[in-house]
């Protein structure tokens, strides 16, 4: 059944296709959960969570943005409030100069041979992007990882174009830096 | 590394804030000769590549028990 088709049985009180919406998006609410907080726990209670509002709210989805991009919302406002709630601190970003070293260029001629199985890399992965916060994390899952469009990435998380390409531009240097220093130890 | 109109480091920054995007302007141009010859510049292009393409294929999924209480936490269990 098409996606449309299934949405308005949803909306109509049809449970299976409720299920089956559910089922379709879950490995993408999942892994986009995951992704933002690099923890199992926390990914799958995201996952309940968004897709609970979904449940909720379904009847007032009027299917002029795409479901995807709507959960995509959802689960990225919901792992945001989370980190609010603990007010941690992250890596900021006053000097853009500072995130591009040149000493740091040649480097990487060994990098790219690791496989992303060894769990030395997963370790250097989570441990870099968890430095970046959640604001610049999720600009750069939602247009690099997921591979959204910058437009579509900016109506998720309600930023302009540019301000999709400054978070975008920031988070690209600062982690393959960090990949670079921390690799080079 | 070399020094033009262009440095390595406007490079970086535009490899940084660029990537992915079909641009065409004077400054993409000069940007895209610089790269052609400088080693450098094309070494950091890859690293960038390559810090997107390890976030890309760090995948998890969610395994049968996490679907399993997903369903029930929706009340949506397939056995109903």
């Amino acid at each position: 059944m098409d996606e449309q088709k299934l949405i308005l049985e949803a909306q109509a009180g049809n449970n299976k296709a409720l299920a089956e919406l559910v089922k379709r998006y879950e490995k993408t609410v999942y892994s986009f959960a995951f992704k933002i907080c690099r923890n199992p726990d926390k990914a799958e209670n995201t996952m309940q969570e968004t897709f609970m509002s979904m449940v909720k709210s379904l009847k007032q989805f009027d299917g002029k943005s795409k479901l995807s991009t709507w959960l995509y919302r959802i689960t990225a406002n919901h792992c945001l409030m989370e980190y609010r709630k603990k007010k941690r601190e992250f890596v900021s970003f006053d000097d853009d100069d500072a995130l591009i070293s040149e000493s740091s260029i040649a480097d990487w001629d060994s990098i790219p041979s690791l496989s992303i199985e060894n769990k030395e890399l997963k370790k250097i992965l989570d441990e870099a992007i968890q430095k970046l916060s959640p604001e610049y994390r999720i600009v750069f899952l939602l247009r690099d990882v997921e591979g959204l469009s910058t437009e579509e990435t900016g109506k998720i998380t309600e930023l302009s174009v540019p301000a999709v390409k400054s978070r975008l531009h920031r988070a690209r240097a600062f982690l393959r830096e960090e990949i670079s220093q921390t690799v080079k130890r | 590394m070399k020094q033009k109109q262009v440095t390595c480091k406007d490079v970086m920054h535009h490899v940084c804030e660029s990537l992915g995007e079909d641009l065409n302007s004077s400054k993409c141009a000069a940007i895209k000769a610089h790269l052609d010859e400088c080693s450098g510049c094309q070494n950091y292009f890859k690293s960038v590549e390559a810090t997107i393409d390890f976030y890309r294929k760090y995948n998890v999924e969610p395994n049968e028990e996490t679907h399993n209480r997903l369903m029930s936490f929706l009340g949506l269990n397939e056995s109903e």
